[in-house]
């Protein structure tokens, strides 16, 4: 008999280092729903997205865009009365959804992570000019020209950088991350 | 002399380079020495943990073996920064596997973390190390007059790490009260202001925004104090874009609280990198005005 | 055959226990190899049995023992925990001393454990060896007659303490009802209405309480507390505490004109949560029993400068005494119940209720109080301000309880509280109410019915636990409010819902000193706080001491008639062992052999029970039988080995491992 793996497990398997208790202690009682601050945005709550967990409906979660707009507050994890660690859940199913390339559309989230995470590999440094294009054109209109009138105004007032940082061990620093995960798939 | 490794964070070299300023010029004052951390890089913010987990604790890790061989405590300016290097020590200490295939990892660049790094917020040095008493002795221009909401954020205080209060905490209040600011009752201290969601999220996070900015001018405060680059960003430099959105006229300064530590201990506002603001601090308190919907 | 067994007939009985030993043991092999092997054991006869517990199995034993003059036994069945009892009463039947039979377990400890049908069987066969070998030390014993002092000792004077005491007292035996505070009543005389009858609490309590202070077998002693007890079952021997009232009780007529006159005021944070005033010199209630004042020292302007004694001026009978002394006084009595109650749940420490920051934020007990028409707002229900009606109400229920960072327990009677203050509301005010739920947990008789009847009052259910309370308006319409941020859990949503008043149904707690109580008498509390039972399911006023009863909240969170139920039941067992005048207690107990012991002391604070007292002019250990509960910790402990047990001697351990280990098992080869 084989025993195939659910999508509760396979989730819990990507909360290698977290603490908290397991996602099939949650008595639904709604605390993380009603602490969270963009839950009003989410097509479903993080309550809804633990019980869609429990039920193994791996592809209405995968399609919801709960868990990227959540902004690891942590306010829920704290306020949980059976101790499950919610936001690190959110994060589980961030990486789960970018490892299976399956997310709801027009999410910048997704594409944004992955710009910066090239950014990183490339000079061990952040440098904001390079991420704006992963996610400026995703933007409509007014949104693009706004944001363009505070990059400049951040240029003029010397807060933006203009040449990007890098570490002095580059080449360490890349083959760590070599270590840790192939390079194909990050450059 | 109290010395630590300093850990400033990607933001603070220009975005928050106020920031940096002013945490430099106080800890001198106060008496605490922060040694910048060599070839530090970045701690990987939220969004490494959207990729993989075990790469977000290899990039802290690095950090905090080049801070082990210093022998100091890191202090880290930044709530985001602080929180991933705390938890990073937290969980390498408690999982050996984590902790081996993460060494593994280091050996590249020569290093090696045995857990034996603590980490602090910038803010605990002030509030703990230094003390408000200590603070109180050293002010020489206390801000007398000046209504502050002391703007927490969330990765200061939560995950809660041992038993503190996560709700209702007082330690940025207390510093307030003793560089002779007056703290205000701020209900929405510890939520959070967007973070990344700015970008991602826009319109939730200028929502978390407008919120923020409308508690602070309902409570008559005349300047948020925050602690973390990324919060003052979001309810700075897009204030303007919030007022957009949402047709409110806020026009509320948002300085980091080592400023106005700073004016109080009577250093320039050069020196403390007054200046660079989008929404310039009045030299005294203005009235400010209830804006409804 | 060695000397100790020439002389005995040991009868071997194996039980199936239908397929649980049966199924995995070879019982009638084993059977078959004792008879044969064991015979240089004593073994004299060999028997198995489906059920041996069943009469019919416990006839087959005291047949044998009659016919083959059986003078040991031996069971191999399940674990002594259940049926020692019974074989040893068997026994008992057929004239054999109930301890020389030796139960092993070969279910509990064999075949409930193992899988492997070979391996089971040798191992039953050791093991029943082994019980052979023992049983030869067996002593005939005798239990232990202690006579039964006929006063009981009940301490707390909550509904649970009363109703025990007045059985007692009806039956005719003599009882002293302690309790702390100046007044009887405990917790119940602070509440207004009690669900689900709505019966009014001061109604249906003060007959009671009146009744308890009047009984001529009852000794109330009010504003008092146990400081001391020693002694064991039947024969305890009890210090109180009689606090100063500073008022002499056979003078006083309770007349009230000291408060009256007093002229300190002070809140009362006790009785009337914080709500109201009292004087320094006050009773806590109208119906206080006894109806005698006592006097705040601490807050009492004589004590404190010197000056006023009001009081003393206006007695018309001259008993106020500020010269009034605490008194110690021992008692005699046979049995102890512990009635103690239960402490709030102090919802200060859910910050994100508001509770001490809001001004409007109430607690449960603060809302019994102004709904109480007594009480400090004559019934009115009204916000902080003191006149101000509200206009919409939220309750939440699960205040501190069901949460890991408080209590991860359920309180129990919250649900039901919810709704009656939902009901009352409505009643007081015509608001609208808004109850805050997870599950709603209205079991018992009329219980659910008192929901259906809350539903359709038209108060509204919104299923989902209380984010946070919240004076931060965000929107128009929510100025000046409380808002309530929680999520709908059955619409999906997350909703702020403005109110006027929000009450928090909080939970119950152990008392603060339960643990420091629970060691005076001698009992244990579990990792929650609350006093263990003897058995959770069967025997829920009965603890591990002999002599000592739980009852009402001091067990566990529980509504007013399960309180009453059980002080009404630990009532009956007092009269039960009064009535007998003496208790027997199991004779497996441990002693000090004199010669041996040479004064070190180790085991004096190793006893649970307190049962070893150091005996100054010998300068050795003297273990008090009657208190011994033969657990064996003094035993293992003694470094010179003076100390043994009948029932556990060393000889008797011994021999059990020689027979496991070396008698006639052929050992498996590895």
């Amino acid at each position: 008999m084989t025993d195939t793996i659910t999508f509760g497990q396979e989730v819990s398997n990507l909360l290698h280092a977290a603490e908290g208790e397991p996602l099939k202690t949650c008595i639904q009682c709604g605390t993380c729903s009603g602490t969270c601050p963009v839950a009003g945005y989410m097509d479903n709550s993080p309550r809804q997205i633990i019980a869609l967990i429990n039920l193994g409906k791996k592809d209405q979660v995968l399609e919801s865009n709960t868990f990227w707009y959540c902004a690891s507050c942590y306010y829920c994890t704290v306020r949980c009365p059976q101790e499950i660690n919610i936001t690190e859940l959110m994060y589980a199913l961030k990486r789960y959804s970018i490892w299976k390339s399956r997310y709801k559309e027009g999410l910048i989230g997704p594409t944004f992570s992955e710009a910066f995470v090239k950014m990183i590999v490339r000079g061990g440094r952040s440098f904001e000019p390079i991420l704006a294009t992963s996610y400026i054109f995703s933007f409509n209109t007014r949104e693009f020209v706004q944001e363009i009138q505070g990059a400049t105004e951040l240029l003029l007032k010397g807060r933006l950088p203009v040449l990007p940082a890098r570490i002095k061990r580059l080449e360490n620093f890349r083959r760590m991350i070599g270590r840790i995960i192939p390079m194909g798939g990050l450059e | 002399m109290k010395e630590f490794a300093y850990f400033p964070g990607c933001s603070l070299e220009k975005m928050a380079s106020s920031y940096h300023m002013s945490a430099m010029e106080t800890t001198k004052q106060l008496g605490v020495k922060l040694n910048e951390l060599d070839d530090w890089n970045c701690c990987g913010a939220t969004t490494y943990f959207y990729i993989d987990e075990l790469l977000a604790y290899t990039l802290c890790a690095r950090n905090l073996a080049i801070a082990e061989k210093t022998g100091l405590d890191v202090v880290a300016p930044c709530s985001a920064c602080y929180k991933n290097m705390f938890f990073t020590v937290a969980h390498l200490k408690k999982d050996a596997d984590l902790a081996e295939h993460v060494n593994f990892a280091l050996e590249e660049d020569n290093l090696h973390f045995s857990g034996n790094v603590n980490v602090k917020h910038l803010i605990e040095v002030f509030a703990q190390d230094i003390g408000p008493d200590e603070l109180k002795r050293k002010v020489t221009k206390p801000l007398e007059g000046m209504r502050v909401a002391p703007y927490y954020g969330c990765q200061i205080v939560r995950p809660q790490k041992e038993k503190e209060d996560v709700e209702q905490p007082q330690f940025f209040e207390e510093m307030l009260t003793a560089i002779g600011a007056t703290p205000v009752n701020y209900p929405l201290k510890m939520r959070c202001c967007g973070g990344s969601l700015i970008i991602s999220s826009r319109t939730a996070a200028l929502t978390m925004v407008r919120n923020l900015l409308q508690s602070a001018v309902d409570a008559q405060a005349t300047v948020i104090a925050t602690a973390c680059p990324m919060c003052q960003v979001n309810l700075e430099v897009y204030q303007q874009q919030v007022n957009l959105e949402f047709g409110t006229n806020f026009s509320v300064p948002v300085m980091y609280f080592t400023q106005l530590v700073g004016l109080a201990l009577g250093i320039s506002n050069k020196k403390l990198g007054i200046g660079k603001e989008f929404v310039a601090m009045a030299p005294t308190p203005l009235p400010v005005q209830k804006t409804w919907d | 055959m060695d000397k100790k067994r020439e002389n005995e007939k040991i009868g071997v009985y194996i039980c199936h226990c239908g397929t649980n030993i049966a199924g995995v043991v070879n019982v009638g092999e084993v059977s078959a190899w004792a008879a044969e092997n064991l015979k240089d054991q004593g073994v004299v006869i060999s028997r198995d049995y489906k059920f041996m517990c069943s009469s019919l199995g416990q006839e087959l034993i005291q047949k044998d023992i009659k016919e083959l003059g059986l003078t040991r036994v031996v069971v191999a069945a399940c674990s002594p925990h259940l049926h020692e009892k019974t074989f040893r009463n068997a026994c008992k039947g057929a004239d054999l001393n109930p301890y020389l039979c030796e139960l092993v377990s070969i279910r509990e400890q064999d075949s409930w454990v193992h899988t492997d049908k070979v391996a089971a069987t040798e191992k039953a066969k050791a093991i029943i060896s082994g019980g052979v070998s023992r049983v030869a030390y067996h002593e005939a014993l005798e239990p232990l007659r202690v006579p039964i002092h006929p006063a009981t000792l009940v301490v707390g004077g909550g509904i649970a303490g009363i109703q025990a005491a007045l059985e007692i007292a009806d039956a005719g035996f003599p009882v002293y009802l302690v309790e702390r505070e100046p007044s009887i009543g405990g917790h119940m005389a602070q509440f207004d209405k009690t669900f689900p009858t709505l019966d009014c609490s001061a109604c249906i309590l003060t007959p009671r309480m009146v009744e308890a202070g009047t009984h001529p077998n009852i000794t109330l002693m009010t504003y008092s507390e146990v400081v001391n007890v020693s002694g064991y079952v039947g024969n305890f021997n009890v210090t109180i505490k009689q606090k100063a009232r500073c008022v002499k009780t056979d003078l006083c007529t309770g007349c009230g004109i000291c408060q009256e006159k007093c002229p300190k005021k002070v809140i009362d944070d006790v009785y009337e949560a914080g709500l109201g005033y009292r004087k320094a010199v006050y009773t806590p209630f109208a119906q206080a029993v006894p109806n005698f004042p006592v006097m705040d020292k601490e807050n009492c302007t004589y004590f404190i400068k010197g000056t006023c004694k009001a009081c003393e001026k206006f007695c018309p009978t001259q008993a106020i005494d500020f010269t009034q002394q605490d008194e110690l006084m021992d008692v005699q009595v046979g049995n102890i119940i512990l009635a103690t109650g239960y402490d709030l749940f102090d919802a200060r420490r859910v910050s994100n209720y508001g509770y001490g920051r809001l001004a409007n934020v109430f607690t449960s007990i603060e809302f019994e109080r102004m709904s109480n028409a007594a009480g400090p707002t004559s019934g009115h229900i009204v916000l902080r301000d003191g006149k101000t009606v509200p206009k919409s109400v939220g309750i939440i229920h699960c205040v501190g309880s069901r949460d890991k960072n408080f209590n991860n327990y359920c309180s129990v009677i919250c649900c039901m509280q919810g709704l009656k203050f939902a009901h009352l509301v409505h009643e007081h005010t015509g608001a609208n109410v808004y109850n805050f739920y997870i599950d709603m947990r209205t079991a018992y008789k009329a219980y659910d019915e008192f929901y259906q009847r809350v539903l359709e009052e038209g108060t509204l259910f919104v299923r989902g636990k209380v984010a946070e309370v919240t004076d931060a308006a965000r929107m128009p319409g929510e100025e000046g409010k409380l808002i309530i941020q929680v999520e709908d859990t059955l619409a999906g949503k997350q909703r702020r819902i403005p109110v006027d008043m929000v009450i928090l149904s909080s939970g119950l707690q152990p008392r603060r000193d339960a643990k420091e109580v629970g060691k005076m008498f001698g009992i244990s509390c579990s990792t929650d706080g609350w006093f263990t039972e003897r058995h959770p399911k069967l025997d829920p006023v009965a603890t591990m001491t002999e002599g000592v009863y739980i009852v009402g909240c001091a067990q566990g969170p529980k509504d007013i008639p399960s309180s009453v139920a059980q002080g009404a039941a630990a009532s009956a067992r007092v009269l039960d062992k009064i009535l007998q005048k003496e208790v027997a207690l199991e004779p497996i107990k441990a002693s000090v052999n004199k010669e041996m012991c040479s004064g070190c002391r180790i085991c004096n604070g190793l006893c649970p029970f307190n049962a070893i007292a150091f005996i100054e002019d010998d300068k050795v250990s003297d273990i008090n039988p009657a208190l011994c509960q033969g657990c064996g910790t003094c035993v293992a402990a003694c470094p010179a080995g003076a100390i043994s047990g009948t029932g556990f001697s060393d000889a008797q351990i011994m021999a059990q491992i020689d027979g496991l280990l070396f008698r006639n098992i052929e050992l498996v080869k590895a």
